[in-house]
């Protein structure tokens, strides 16, 4: 692929753009609150990040290699994955997040449970958004590198030393500010290859005829796990994608939440992730679409071909950016480089911000320094910006000597994940869950993903614990949904029993953070729209509708 | 000056403007048609409006 002098201007014109946000926001900070956790943000810009900061790079290319490998079966990840869990976490579970005052995800388990809870959740987060930013970060080099043989060291410095530049000077705001910019940038710069891709293959009606029937139905192979390329059922897509992971990362994940406890007030809070439910729903048109148009080109013989890695297999993960090449002109293909590395610099932002807030709020502040000034935490805030991209970089450096490490890095975390709603529910809506209950029932639900992944194998992965695999799946997506069942069950049912035998906390303490010990606020009057519950009702009626559209 | 700036639909608005203006020219100049279309002039118009109407917001929230 070579790019001209007006690809390359776009694409300075972009990062410029991006820097001086962040140095005009500088002024904006004044204290670390206004650093880490600004409650100010109007809430179409809140809603708009909510969807950005989970617009990085693994849904932007991820997306369309999935739409090339299973078809319209991948917007199970947002009609089945996404849309119930944002609906939920803003009618029921953004009044416990918000009203508690908490600055942070792991802040409000010190409020309801105990420090314990807090330090595994907190621990476990930030370790997690630094690995996932270096994750990023590698894709990201490796992306330039073939595409354009840029050096990967090269890369590597442009990328993080830009988000550097702006989430260290702006922090929250600035992350988030660039995080809209980079959503209309990704949207429409990767809308015209949707239209021109329809265009060439003749239409939804010319894509349905090129394309066996499996690949166009979201529902009916989901009968028996192996008639559908995903090799799941039903049972496992609802259970396991619908609840347990779903809920578990749009519901608990501090990077998402963030961006609804930045809201102005508590009506915008709950409203946030809502409102971002609707473009939400219509995202599978931008991100998966590609996949399938670059599928029915393939079969049609076209002179697009999906790329092939160099032991004859598929490279589904290059499908968006050869579709670039193939389509766009000189300067639109500036447009959609550039919208590429947005994705890529939207996800690493949005998890060092994350991280940012938890190593100074929830580890540093709570362990190591308590009683600080404010300019202090405001120091060690950036000094934590600095440090979570210098281990970013460190991270993808790391990927290129030890590439399973990643992978074994990113099981581990999926392990501590999947349990975690099941916290969060018994916390939130039984009062009688105790800290106790808690931090083991997250122990016990780690522990079970841990073990089902090491005696069961998918794909040639997982049985690491025995010579004899109890059982097999058929796909490693079906071995991660029953993982996460597993995980959330065994979670769910040891904080039951362990709570039940341990002293209940007082009511008088779990006041603003226990449902029904928790004055609702009114939702009542004004126009239909400004009631989370009735927003919630039409984006859940929306993606049913999307669903049956694709049964 | 500032002030427009914090404003975040001013910041896209530029943004859009000028990469969609770029683009139009391009596609004026250079005319390369995709599918039948001259993608860049169709991209460069969409741009330059949806940034034109951003910044227009903006200024009426500055005014």
């Amino acid at each position: 692929m070579r790019l001209t002098l007006l690809d390359y201007s776009i694409l300075a014109i972009y990062l410029g753009f991006v820097i001086t946000i962040g140095l005009v926001l500088k002024r904006k900070v004044k204290d670390s609150a206004g650093y880490l956790q600004n409650k100010s943000m109007p809430l179409w810009i809140t809603s708009i990040a909510f969807i950005s900061a989970n617009l990085g790079a693994q849904e932007v290319l991820g997306m369309a290699a999935s739409g090339a490998k299973y078809g319209i079966m991948t917007s199970h990840f947002y009609w089945v994955g996404a849309i119930p869990a944002m609906v939920f976490l803003g009618v029921f579970m953004m009044p416990f997040y918000y009203g508690s005052l908490a600055r942070s995800v792991p802040e409000y388990l010190a409020l309801r449970f105990d420090e314990k809870t807090r330090a595994f959740n907190a621990i476990s987060f930030a370790a997690m958004t630094v690995f996932s930013s270096g994750v990023s970060l590698y894709g990201l080099a490796i992306l330039l590198q073939v595409l354009l043989g840029w050096s990967f060291s090269l890369s590597i410095a442009l990328a993080a030393g830009v988000v550097m530049l702006y989430t260290f000077s702006g922090g929250i705001v600035s992350a988030i500010y660039n995080e809209v910019l980079q959503f209309f940038l990704i949207v429409l710069g990767i809308a015209p290859l949707v239209i021109v891709g329809l265009i060439q293959v003749g239409g939804f009606e010319g894509l349905t005829a090129k394309l066996p029937e499996v690949m166009m139905q979201s529902w009916r192979p989901l009968s028996t796990a192996s008639a559908n390329p995903m090799g799941v059922n039903a049972a496992q897509m609802i259970l396991g994608l619908g609840f347990v992971l779903s809920f578990g990362y749009w519901c608990t994940d501090f990077l998402v939440v963030q961006r609804a406890m930045v809201a102005g007030n508590m009506r915008d809070a709950q409203r946030t992730p809502i409102i971002a439910a609707f473009p939400k729903a219509l995202m599978p048109f931008i991100v998966i679409l590609p996949g399938l148009i670059a599928l029915a080109l393939t079969k049609s013989g076209s002179p697009y071909q999906l790329p092939v890695k160099a032991d004859g297999r598929m490279d589904y993960d290059m499908t968006l950016p050869t579709l670039l090449a193939h389509f766009y002109p000189t300067g639109l293909l500036g447009v959609g480089l550039t919208a590429l590395m947005a994705s890529f610099m939207s996800g690493m932002a949005g998890n060092v911000t994350a991280f940012n807030s938890v190593w100074t709020y929830d580890i540093y502040q709570a362990y190591i320094r308590p009683k600080a000034s404010d300019k202090h935490y405001l120091f060690v805030a950036r000094l934590a910006n600095v440090g979570g991209i210098l281990v970013s970089v460190a991270t993808a450096y790391l990927a290129t000597q030890f590439n399973n490490i990643m992978d074994l890095l990113q099981l581990v975390f999926g392990f501590v994940n999947a349990p975690l709603f099941a916290t969060f529910l018994l916390g939130m809506f039984w009062k009688r869950a105790t800290g106790h209950g808690a931090f083991i029932g997250l122990i016990s639900g780690t522990l079970a993903a841990a073990l089902t992944h090491g005696f069961t194998v998918a794909e040639g992965k997982g049985g690491w614990l025995t010579s004899q695999p109890v059982y097999e799946f058929p796909s490693g997506m079906a071995q991660a949904l029953t993982i996460a069942i597993i995980a959330w069950s065994a979670c769910f049912l040891v904080t039951v029993i362990v709570s039940l035998a341990t002293k209940k906390q007082p009511d008088s303490k779990l006041k603003g953070l226990v449902y029904g010990l928790t004055p609702q606020g009114k939702t009542k009057g004004g126009a239909w729209y400004s009631n989370p519950l009735a927003l919630g009702l039409v984006a859940l009626a929306l993606t049913v509708i999307l669903n049956l559209l694709f049964v | 000056m500032n002030r427009m700036v914090e404003d975040l639909r001013f910041c896209i608005g530029a943004f859009f403007l000028l990469v969609g203006v770029l683009l139009a020219g391009h596609g004026v100049i250079v005319g390369t048609m995709v599918a039948g279309m001259n993608l860049n002039l169709f991209t460069g118009i969409a741009f330059a409006l949806f940034g034109g109407l951003s910044l227009a917001l903006s200024l009426r929230a500055v005014d």
